[in-house]
């Protein structure tokens, strides 16, 4: 089993976000991910690699509390968030959601326009008081997303009208208009063309000087691409975890060596 | 190459051609077989309305008697003319316009060609302006029933006189009525604006369709709320577990309890226990919510599962509490399902006869209520009541009543495709 501890000793403890200890999820009597330790550094891009059901994307639900929306589901272990437990009993989901942002596998915009899409998040945060402060926030979060040039002016029409890549933009600058520290991504790239997916990728790339982004892939390619840390679960273990470089051309274990040379998964 | 090219599938062989001949045939047999319910379903539904309506249209129009009216002084005190003899007024009208050779003293039953209802409908016209006094006017007065299906041709002269309802006497009087063109058959709206009568020519349905109305309203009022609110609890906040399944099934149970079991449950509670009164829209109301209620809630429910997960997630993802999800973005998507539910519950509601019967809103009542606290009947009630009425034009008007029904029912159903359609989302 990978250690943390070891590793990534020289690691100074105020870049790490995230840091996770004994993490284990059960849904009902299956358990999902065993004694998961990782420390996910700020300002980073992290991939989560591991074959289907590997348990990459449950761990990376456990990071903003979605999890707890299914009855089903228990988390146990720590994760704490800038030292912070986010499981403890004086966090509130709702207010670690805003923190955390997470953008989905397939684009999931509302049915309402492109500004209320935005808008929405800021808006039941109470972050904006006045109108003008509320379109600022809006227009700053589609420039982050990258899509302010493509829609400014037509703000007030359906975000569902979009295309496919356009909608996941839509979505990222609706997670980043409450101007969250972490933004977790699910497979974000699976439901789109190459061309989307070059557009979100270059995207990831520039968010990475705001926020900490983890993203869950099953392209290894885009880990390799963008990526500066990456983790590799397998049956709800995380196998190993270091510099993408390392782990794509030296892996420490011989099931990540199987995975990358596409052995297994 | 193997062997494999010689033994290719032979696609072409007898077998496999009869065998695509059965698929087709038995694919065809399902197709009639389809089309031929379908057949037998409109046919019956054609039958069904063109039977209503070949005997309903006669009720739609009614035979009136359209004369020149003095109203003479000498009947009534000007300072006081709701005590007038408007009983006489009415009989004057009829003698007045009989020229030939009639017997004016009675003996000819002449009072009896206009409806009863006449003198007060004469009256309310005198008291409503008593300056009519001592002027000439035009009055449309409804003639009595007989008379009425005399003139629109129910009434078989061949009959012998003995077993007939109109001597021919009479029928000689009524028919210098008619050549003197004093008899016209207008619109009824009568249906509309009167409520229900002793005397068919008379009666309508204003009491039934106000007293629906009211029924209605106060369904719809206890109804949506309490079964949106519990289909929300339900499905987004209660914890599944044994209890919410039994009460999951014990609402879908409700739903299939026969409505009159719900009628004896009005009568019980809300009358018995309560003491609210008998035969009041407002028990009404409470009776027929107590039945729409498990309807709202299953459609609700259906409604709020079909809005997809994504949106959900969506909305969680960006920080919305539950109670955000749920009114800003779960209800707004599901809100044509909730409200097609909810037109089709209040539909069946209307519709519905024995819980009506149960709480005596099947009782005579011959003023539309003002209140859904006053006594009044609902249209099935009435449809119930005129069939029950032996006067032959109660026939047609129980027709005209249950397609003024079915009119309300198909607007209402029409109302909940409307809004499916208009406020469907696509993502």
């Amino acid at each position: 089993m990978y250690d943390v501890t070891k590793s990534e000793a020289e690691l100074d403890q105020s870049d790490i976000k995230f840091a996770a200890r004994n993490v284990q999820v059960f849904y009902g009597a299956d358990q999902a991910i065993k004694d998961v330790d990782v420390d996910i550094r700020d300002k980073t891009v992290t991939s989560f690699i591991g074959p289907s059901g590997c348990g990459k994307s449950t761990f990376l639900r456990c990071l903003n509390r979605m999890n707890d929306t299914i009855d089903i589901c228990r988390v146990e272990g720590e994760i704490r968030l800038d030292g912070q437990d986010i499981y403890a009993r004086s966090v509130d989901p709702v207010q670690l959601r805003a923190k955390v942002g997470m953008v989905f596998q397939k684009p999931n915009p509302f049915p309402k326009s492109i500004y209320d899409n935005v808008a929405y998040g800021p808006k039941i945060h109470g972050m904006a008081r006045k109108k003008e402060d509320l379109d600022q926030v809006v227009e700053t979060a589609l420039r982050d997303a990258g899509l302010w040039e493509e829609v400014k002016d037509r703000l007030d029409t359906p975000g569902t009208g979009l295309s496919g890549g356009q909608q996941q933009r839509l979505c990222i600058a609706r997670a980043v208009a409450t101007r969250p520290e972490v933004l977790l991504m699910d497979e974000p790239c699976s439901a789109l063309d190459p061309i989307a997916t070059a557009q979100i990728e270059e995207l990831i790339d520039k968010l990475r000087a705001q926020y900490s982004v983890i993203i869950v892939t099953h392209s290894m390619q885009q880990a390799g691409r963008i990526s500066q840390k990456t983790a590799f679960f397998h049956l709800g273990n995380l196998v190993e975890y270091g510099d993408t470089d390392t782990i794509f051309t030296n892996p420490e274990d011989r099931r990540t060596e199987s995975y990358i040379t596409g052995r297994i998964g | 190459m193997t062997d494999s090219t010689a033994e290719r599938f032979d696609w072409a062989s007898p077998e496999i051609n009869a065998h695509l001949r059965k698929r087709k045939r038995s694919q065809f047999y399902l197709k009639s077989l389809g089309l031929g319910a379908i057949a037998i379903a409109f046919s019956a539904l054609a039958l069904l309305v063109g039977s209503l309506i070949s005997t309903g249209y006669p009720a739609f129009t009614q035979t009136h008697l359209v004369v020149e009216a003095e109203i003479d002084p000498d009947l009534m005190d000007p300072d006081n003319p709701r005590d007038g003899d408007f009983r006489q007024l009415a009989r004057d009208i009829v003698t007045n316009r009989v020229i030939d050779g009639a017997d004016t003293d009675n003996t000819d039953r002449l009072t009896d060609i206009l409806s009863n209802r006449a003198q007060f409908t004469l009256r309310d016209m005198v008291v409503a302006n008593p300056d009519l006094i001592g002027e000439t006017v035009d009055v449309e007065l409804p003639v009595a029933d007989r008379y009425d299906q005399l003139y629109k041709g129910f009434v078989n002269q061949n009959t012998p006189e003995d077993i007939r309802r109109l001597s021919d006497r009479e029928i000689e009087i009524f028919d210098q009525l008619v050549d003197g063109g004093y008899v016209a058959k207008p619109f009824n709206w009568d249906l509309f604006k009167n409520a229900d009568s002793r005397f068919p020519e008379v009666a309508g349905l204003k009491g039934a369709i106000i007293g629906s109305a009211y029924a209605l309203l106060v369904c719809f009022v206890l109804s949506f709320p309490v079964g949106i609110g519990a289909a929300i609890y339900l499905e987004e906040f209660a914890p599944k577990n044994r209890i919410s399944d039994l009460i999951e099934i014990n609402i879908n149970n409700l739903a299939a309890v026969p409505s009159v079991v719900f009628g004896l449950l009005g009568l019980a509670v809300f009358i018995g226990w309560f003491g609210l009164p008998r035969s009041v829209p407002f028990v009404g109301g409470m009776t027929l919510a107590l039945m729409t209620l498990p309807t709202i809630i299953i459609a609700t429910r259906a409604a709020i599962k079909s809005v997809p997960p994504s949106i959900r997630e969506a909305a969680l993802g960006v920080g919305a509490s539950k109670q955000q999800v749920v009114f800003g973005h779960v209800l707004p998507l599901a809100m044509p399902g909730i409200l097609t539910g909810t037109i089709i519950g209040l539909a069946q509601a209307l519709g519905e006869t024995a819980p009506l019967l149960l709480i005596g809103m099947n009782a005579f009542i011959t003023s539309a209520p003002s209140t859904p606290f006053d006594s009044a009947t609902a249209l099935p009630t009435q449809i119930f009541i005129w069939a029950d009425s032996p006067e032959r034009g109660f026939v047609s008007r129980t027709s005209a009543a249950i397609l003024v029904l079915l009119t309300f029912l198909i607007t209402m159903n029409a109302i909940a495709i409307f809004l499916r359609q208009k406020f469907e989302r696509k993502w």
